[in-house]
């Protein structure tokens, strides 16, 4: 009578833990989640994007600011610039597995393509450090211009495009680290975003973004509201986050011009696209949330409410 | 005294997050009064006492909200940006109104940060700002 208890035990425990294992593995596939660092909490939000609300928060380090996700590796980094380090989380159990320490302030971060290599913005030294996810630690670094702001990599060219804030500037490394160009944008550049054959620059002194071409290295300035602090493009439309006037330019890629203004909550830093649920995420500093909007028809779906002073600076959404 | 080291604990942590880092600072103040939300929004909209120290950007009537910008650079902080909403209160004849400041720290050089050039400098000069600017703004409320 024991032994079959026994039994009856074992199946019952085995049998949980594979429709746990089966629920788990299941949940972290269909749910795709935004992580917002919020600078004012030393905490990162994740949220569900499917159920649109925060799951769970996370302790970080002081201050954290730039992120980046790697899809593929399901790992998540982000540099808090109070403890000068990289908090690393996994994003299937959204638990810290490392702290990477750097010694310098992570100003914004991204990943090479295939996910080996994490770059970032050492804002008070004037370097990009170079972190090997394998080891995970800083392997490399290399010189940049003054205050190097936004850093992306562009998967067409293998560039790393980095903005200098300071010196209106937009810098153009390739693959061994070397300066290929350095060209002029508008004042103040922070935000940078790279895709196909283009970059282009959120310029917050002169309330314009710039487009470099990455072919011929010619440049255009299209004027959006006040304060631009990020862009984005997705298909044919550019959207950038105007901090002064809480909204979001939207501008026709094919005809150069902004189309519109969307209103988002208050002082919208940065953004990002989850491209199957066709849904565009901004974060809203001064109301302490995001502003979730179908791409579908650039309407408000729902603001939710993160930690404090939300910025998420890289790219920040889970595929 | 309990309070009073969680307060002493809770500084000194909120020290050691500005003592680092090119971080925008917010402070945000607000006050209630016994006035309904439109007429409230009327005396904050043409409440000129601040334009000795900010300069108006924009207002929306709609949403009640009136934004400022200062354009000095010899302070403590500088990139000044702050907006004043007036939202509903508990009831019809209450309103809440709310002063949002963003700004950085004018220093933004390598640390180590010159004394007096910190963060914390920095949200202090503007909370010199904000209290006052909000006593004023009660006391104009109250008197109509």
């Amino acid at each position: 009578m024991i032994n079959r208890n026994k039994k009856i035990i074992v199946v019952l425990l085995i049998s949980l833990s594979l429709s746990l294992i089966y629920y788990y593995s299941n949940y972290y596939k269909t749910h795709p989640k935004a992580y917002i660092t919020n600078q004012g909490d030393n905490t990162v939000s994740v949220v569900d994007l499917v159920d649109l609300e925060v799951i769970k928060t996370i302790k970080v380090g002081i201050a954290p600011l730039g992120i980046t996700i790697l899809n593929k590796k399901n790992l998540g980094f982000i540099g808090n610039v109070g403890t000068d380090d990289v908090s690393v989380i996994d994003t299937r159990t959204d638990q810290i597995i490392k702290t990477i320490k750097l010694n310098t302030a992570p100003l914004s971060i991204t990943s090479s393509p295939d996910e080996s290599k994490v770059y970032v913005t050492d804002w008070f030294k004037n370097n990009i450090l170079v972190i090997s996810v394998k080891e995970m630690k800083v392997i490399d670094s290399f010189k940049v211009g003054a205050t190097p702001s936004g850093v992306v990599f562009n998967k067409k060219y293998k560039y790393l495009i980095v903005t200098n804030r300071d010196s209106n500037t937009v810098e153009v490394y390739n693959k061994k680290n070397k300066l290929i160009t350095k060209l002029p944008t508008g004042k103040h550049p922070f935000g940078v975003h790279t895709k196909g054959q283009y970059a282009y620059t959120a310029n917050v002194y002169d309330d314009s973004i710039t487009i470099i071409n990455l072919e011929d290295w010619t440049t255009k300035v299209i004027k959006v509201g006040a304060h631009p602090y990020n862009v984005l493009t997705h298909q044919n439309l550019g959207f950038v986050t105007n901090t002064v006037d809480d909204s979001l330019s939207v501008i026709d890629l094919k005809i150069g011009k902004e189309i519109k203004q969307i209103y988002t909550g208050e002082t919208p830093e940065n953004l990002d696209v989850h491209r199957k649920l066709n849904l565009l995420v901004v974060t809203n500093w001064g109301s302490d949330s995001i502003s979730v909007f179908s791409l579908k028809n650039l309407k408000l779906i729902k603001e939710i409410k993160t930690g404090a002073q939300s910025r998420s600076f890289g790219e920040f959404i889970l595929q | 005294m309990r309070k009073f080291i969680l307060a002493l604990t809770s500084l000194m942590f909120s020290m050691s997050i500005f003592a680092h880092g090119p971080t925008p600072q917010k402070v945000q103040e607000s006050i209630t009064v016994n006035i309904a939300p439109a007429k409230a929004w009327s005396v904050v909209k043409n409440f000129t006492d601040f334009n000795k120290i900010m300069k108006t950007r924009s207002f929306d009537d709609e949403i009640m909200k009136i934004k400022y910008e200062m354009l000095k650079k010899d302070g403590p902080f500088s990139d000044y940006n702050a907006y004043i909403i007036v939202k509903k209160g508990a009831n019809d004849n209450e309103s809440v109104i709310q002063w949002t400041a963003r700004f950085y720290r004018t220093y933004k050089l390598n640390p180590p940060i010159p004394e007096g050039q910190d963060d914390a400098t920095a949200v202090a000069a503007v909370k010199k700002i904000v209290e006052p600017g909000l006593a004023s703004l009660k006391k104009a409320l109250q008197s109509k």
